[in-house]
């Protein structure tokens, strides 16, 4: 089990960007892009075969080639006078057929992350994820953040569109984020470094559904352009968020009216409770979702990304 | 190695064997199960270790399969004489790589094991009375060719690894010589038996190995088989019309292979 690292560049006082798969990919795409954008190069990464089951095998005329793992890599960048180390994971090592990691792969793989950040000096990382809020689909996501210090909080929440977990309307003041991209904050916080977690806000009942949801990746990017103050082009998101807005427009329209009447409500207003909606409502969206889902691809012709 | 892991119940006395993996679960056309117990049984095999299923296998409760409660198992037999070593096993659920490297760890440092040769049966869509081929996977091309001669067929393939394969590539990073043996079962055989894919696999290794099995035993299944699906055949047209066409080397559309599959599994699940 071990960092495999193809060279070792030098670094100062760098930060940590991760990103895991999770609800709608908000954080993983958020910083995928960022990635993408600062053309950060790769530096290393962490060998799969512990943590996850090959998805590829090639053969090849009675040879075995190669078996494809899902990726665990780390980039680096400076800008201006910041340097940067990326780490992105394809996937999170759960056993059983579970979304996100637990136990103790996820215990070992979050601390090999960080032993990378701290043997390049790195002080403090960032986190990105989704926050699942009674907001409408037609409003643009909140930034919605947890910290390991009140000095950290007060920072983040100086961003536009940023606001602290605790401010969340009917937020009871604690809960779970599931999953590394809440693990890794909790022993980089262990283990001396500042962590942040930025997460995008998503529709409640879009929370499971099978395509990504970019408007909150850009909320997200919004904020990590802010925090290192650069420039970014949104036109990839806008265009795939653009895409997604139509998919779930068409699930939407087939609605009852009366539970659409009430779910607008929450254009004027994000509900800190059912309110406007009511729980029939909720259940009647549950019970109904998949069947949504599967009408709102067909009829548009539309797949899930 | 972490000892709590596995327990070795008495060192064999091996020279440089050939280790042959059947997994038992999965097991297409029960090629793994019958060609290890098979081997065992005419070879003598004798039991000297286990792998441990703690952290390997879901605990949580008992599996039944015919009416039988199951408990994964993962034994290492010595065929002495013959100097091979068989693993027969479930195929682990969690910490596959680690569960692979302790197979080849005991196999290499305990029983000083050479080469790798997996066993598991392959789907094919051909009739049960064509004849079967081993398709197989190397993970050096030296001892690809060393192994010419044997009838083998090389496989090419892209997609979804099974264990098999898996521990193939594990062995490969180790520098252990293998083979992943793939005989093909028609796909209406594969929950049942296919003995003559079990026949053809066991031929191979009692030529590789000059093991002088007498395999005449499974011929009387063969037959049996064969005739149990010629009176399938005679009393029921359609799936008559499916087996022709599959001789014809014509293929069948999703549909009527579930047809097919099911008729013959419910033949051969029936009690004599």
């Amino acid at each position: 089990m071990g960092i495999k690292l193809y060279r070792e560049p030098k670094f100062e006082r760098p930060i940590m960007v991760v990103g895991w798969p999770g609800i709608g990919n908000i954080g993983l795409i958020a910083v995928h892009t960022l990635r993408g954008v600062l053309v950060a190069e790769e530096f290393g990464e962490i060998e799969p075969w512990d943590f996850f089951y090959p998805r590829k095998v090639s053969i090849k005329a009675g040879l075995l080639k190669d078996l494809e793992f899902p990726s665990n890599k780390f980039y680096f960048q400076r800008i201006k006078n910041q340097d940067l180390i990326f780490f992105i994971g394809e996937e999170q090592p759960a056993e059983g057929g579970r979304m996100y990691a637990t136990g103790g792969k996820a215990y070992q793989m979050a601390n090999l992350v960080l032993d990378v950040g701290l043997k390049f000096g790195c002080q403090r990382v960032y986190t990105s994820g989704a926050c699942v809020s009674r907001i409408h689909h037609e409003m643009k996501p909140r930034v919605v953040s947890v910290a390991s210090s009140e000095k950290l909080t007060e920072e983040v929440k100086k961003h536009e569109n940023t606001i602290l977990m605790s401010e969340m309307e009917g937020g009871e003041g604690e809960g779970i984020i599931t999953g590394l991209n809440g693990l890794l904050l909790a022993v980089a916080r262990k283990r001396g470094l500042e962590s942040i977690c930025l997460m995008g806000e998503i529709p409640d009942w879009l929370s499971g559904a099978p395509f990504p949801y970019p408007k909150a990746s850009k909320s997200v990017l919004e904020v990590f352009a802010n925090i290192l103050q650069i420039r970014i082009d949104f036109s990839f998101l806008d265009n795939m968020a653009a895409q997604i807005e139509r998919i779930i427009e068409s699930i939407y329209e087939k609605f009852p009216r009366d539970i659409r009447e009430r779910y607008d409500q929450r254009k004027f207003v994000v509900q800190a409770k059912p309110g406007a909606i009511t729980e029939e409502d909720e259940k009647w969206i549950k019970e109904h979702i998949d069947e949504l889902f599967k009408k709102g691809g067909k009829e548009n012709g539309e797949k899930p990304v | 190695m972490e000892k709590s892991l596995f327990e070795i119940y008495q060192s064999p006395k091996l020279q440089s064997p050939s280790l042959i993996v059947g997994w038992q679960t999965p097991d297409i056309g029960k090629l793994g199960l019958r060609v290890i117990n098979f081997l065992n049984e005419k070879l003598e095999g004798r039991e000297v270790g286990e792998i441990r299923p703690s952290g390997f296998f879901p605990l949580a409760g008992a599996a039944f399969r015919d009416d039988l409660i199951q408990f994964p198992e993962s034994k290492f037999w010595a065929c002495e004489k013959n100097d091979l070593l068989l693993f027969k096993s479930d195929e682990p659920r969690y910490d596959r790589y680690k569960f692979l490297n302790i197979v080849l760890d005991l196999a290499k440092y305990n029983c000083k094991v050479e080469e790798l040769y997996t066993i598991s049966g392959t789907p094919s869509l051909t009739a049960h009375t064509t004849p079967r081929r081993i398709l197989a996977v190397f993970n050096q091309s030296e001892f690809q060719e060393k192994l010419q001669g044997f009838g083998l067929e090389n496989m090419t393939w892209e997609g979804p690894p099974a264990i098999s394969s898996f521990l193939l590539w594990v062995a490969k990073r180790r520098g252990i010589p293998g083979v992943s043996l793939w005989p093909e079962v028609p796909f209406y055989l594969a929950a049942k038996e296919d003995p003559q894919a079990i026949k053809l696999t066991l031929s191979f290794l009692d030529k590789k190995f000059n093991l002088g099995m007498d395999l005449r035993g499974l011929d009387l299944e063969i037959r049996n088989l064969n005739e149990k699906i010629a009176q399938l055949r005679n009393g029921n047209a359609e799936i008559n019309k499916y087996i022709n066409q599959l001789e014809s080397g014509l293929s069948l559309n999703e549909e009527d292979q579930v047809k097919l599959a099911k008729e013959v599994y419910e033949l051969l699940q029936k009690r004599c």
